[in-house]
């Protein structure tokens, strides 16, 4: 599932690009994983998709997985605090996720000195990332739910 | 369950230190690094390649509704530069020939020496912060890490990952980029020569002009220059005179007179903000930048890009004070955001080339 969902993400995302924005269904996955079932989940599959990630694109290996394990990990604090989960707070969540990891991205490439320009285009990457993702995530909520169920299954 | 947590930990822990050691060899450029990539790009090409075929529709819808407009008002604004840029490409090519066979004459390098690979532009780069784009030749047609990308208006960026029959290109406006760049200072100076009693007047400016028209008489011959800086070329009108026979006009340019360059670095900063020159010297010979002023490749054995490829013009001059020198914006040439095939320069400086 995780390769079906990187192969939509370099193709079919990387060209659709409201406002000039890639969306990010990547990061959506690892969001909906966390937030469904917990920091744990979360985090394994953001570092198994960011390391997969970043074999495709041209940013340092290891940077997108780190990312996207962080991300996942934060969107598991959902069911930390909401054990109870209400459908809109999911997507105010996810949301929320989406912004926070897409600064986890600026702040990784900064670490390991890749050139950030802090300006106001950050800001609509940041909303339509957010808006793309919460638009998807009834869909994806149930496609993790159903691809890591299975994996329960299998075991 | 505590034993499944204890697992999930362990499987946290041990992605984590793989990735932190992964980060760790790829900013070191390790082979293995990109031996795994390429392994893992060679896997996932075929799923990708499957993903592309089943999702061009849509991405064909999506463009078509969101550029019908922009294609439109493009196209016809296209037709106008095509009906201008028609006569000016005569011209341009006279001169670009005229200089490579001197250039060849007198044993200098020439971009017509340097072999090149055409290449279709087949995506962007997946993320929304960095300023790359991905085309379909790779190293099996011998592109390099670091060879130039140029598409028909100049340079665009430069060759930043290289798979077998796919490249990453970072672009001129990515915040990593940069290039030693020579800025052609070209104010406006009048040199008077005589020879054999026929006065020759010159006259050069950087701004676009009409041709002055002027009427010859038998002593004076009236060039006049009009440099078209986008173009990157001179066109020329002469008025020859009329007589007497068998007096020639010579124009003998002084030393002084002759084109100044300066060196400096050229940055990107980002799709929004112009890519910016640094380092130029605040000398008195130099004399003052002004916009329109074309930007172009400095070359050297060092460099990544040959001599004299054209990457814009000045489009400001910021002022700084003390010896830091002016801080120069450039309007880049080609056209960033709608790149169809672009051309790669299969160049390395002498510095880079392996020894056999």
């Amino acid at each position: 599932m995780l390769l079906f969902v990187l192969a939509l993400q370099t193709t079919l995302f990387k060209d659709l690009r409201p406002f000039g924005v890639a969306g990010q269904i990547i990061l959506l996955f690892v969001i909906c994983a966390g937030i469904q079932f917990g920091i744990s989940i979360g985090a394994i599959v953001g570092l198994v998709a960011g390391l997969m990630f970043d074999f495709v694109v041209s940013t340092p290996a290891g940077l997108g997985s780190i990312t996207l394990g962080v991300t996942g990990a934060t969107a598991g604090l959902y069911l930390y605090f909401f054990p109870n989960p209400i459908w809109w707070l999911r997507l105010v969540s996810v949301a929320f996720a989406s912004l926070i990891g897409e600064i986890y991205v600026l702040i990784a490439q900064a670490m390991v000195g890749l050139g950030v320009v802090i300006e106001l285009r950050l800001l609509t990457i940041i909303a339509v990332v957010a808006a793309i993702n919460v638009g998807l995530s009834p869909g994806f909520l149930i496609i993790t739910r159903w691809t890591l169920s299975e994996r329960k299954k299998d075991r | 369950m505590a034993s499944k947590n204890s697992t999930q930990r362990r499987a946290i822990i041990l992605l984590t230190l793989t990735s932190i050691m992964l980060v760790t060899l790829d900013l070191q450029d390790s082979p293995k690094v990109a031996g795994l990539r390429s392994a893992f790009g060679t896997l996932f090409y075929p799923v990708e390649g499957v993903a592309r075929v089943i999702t061009r529709p849509i991405g064909n819808a999506w463009y078509g509704v969101t550029h019908y407009n922009e294609l439109l008002d493009e196209n016809s604004l296209l037709r106008q530069q095509v009906a201008q840029q028609e006569g000016a490409t005569v011209a341009a090519a006279a001169s670009v020939r005229l200089s490579q066979e001197l250039l060849a004459l007198n044993g200098l390098p020439t971009l017509a020496g340097i072999n090149a690979v055409t290449a279709q532009v087949i995506g962007e780069s997946p993320t929304s912060f960095s300023q790359k784009i991905e085309i379909n030749q790779g190293a099996e047609s011998g592109i390099r890490v670091g060879m130039p990308v140029l598409n028909a208006a100049g340079l665009i960026g430069r060759i930043t990952k290289v798979f077998n029959n796919r490249s990453f290109v970072m672009l001129i406006t990515d915040p990593d980029f940069s290039i030693s760049v020579k800025v052609v200072s070209t104010g406006r100076k009048t040199t008077e020569s005589t020879v054999l009693g026929i006065t020759s007047v010159t006259t050069s400016t950087a701004v676009p002009l009409e041709p002055i028209s002027n009427t010859p008489d038998a002593e004076t011959t009236t060039t006049t220059t009009t440099t078209i800086p986008i173009a990157g070329f001179t066109a020329v009108v002469t008025t020859l005179p009329a007589a007497p026979q068998g007096l020639t006009s010579i124009t003998i340019p002084l030393a002084s007179d002759l084109d100044v360059r300066e060196t400096g670095v050229i940055q990107g900063n980002g799709p929004t903000r112009q890519p910016t020159v640094r380092f130029i010297d605040n000398s008195l010979r130099f004399g003052s930048i002004e916009a329109g002023v074309p930007i172009v490749t400095a070359g050297g054995s060092r460099s990544l890009a040959p001599p004299d490829v054209l990457i814009g013009v000045v489009s400001r001059v910021v002022e700084r004070v003390g010896s830091a020198g002016p801080l120069l914006e450039v309007e880049i040439a080609a056209e960033l955001t709608n790149l169809s095939f672009v051309r790669i320069l299969l160049y390395q400086p002498i510095t880079e080339k392996k020894s056999p």
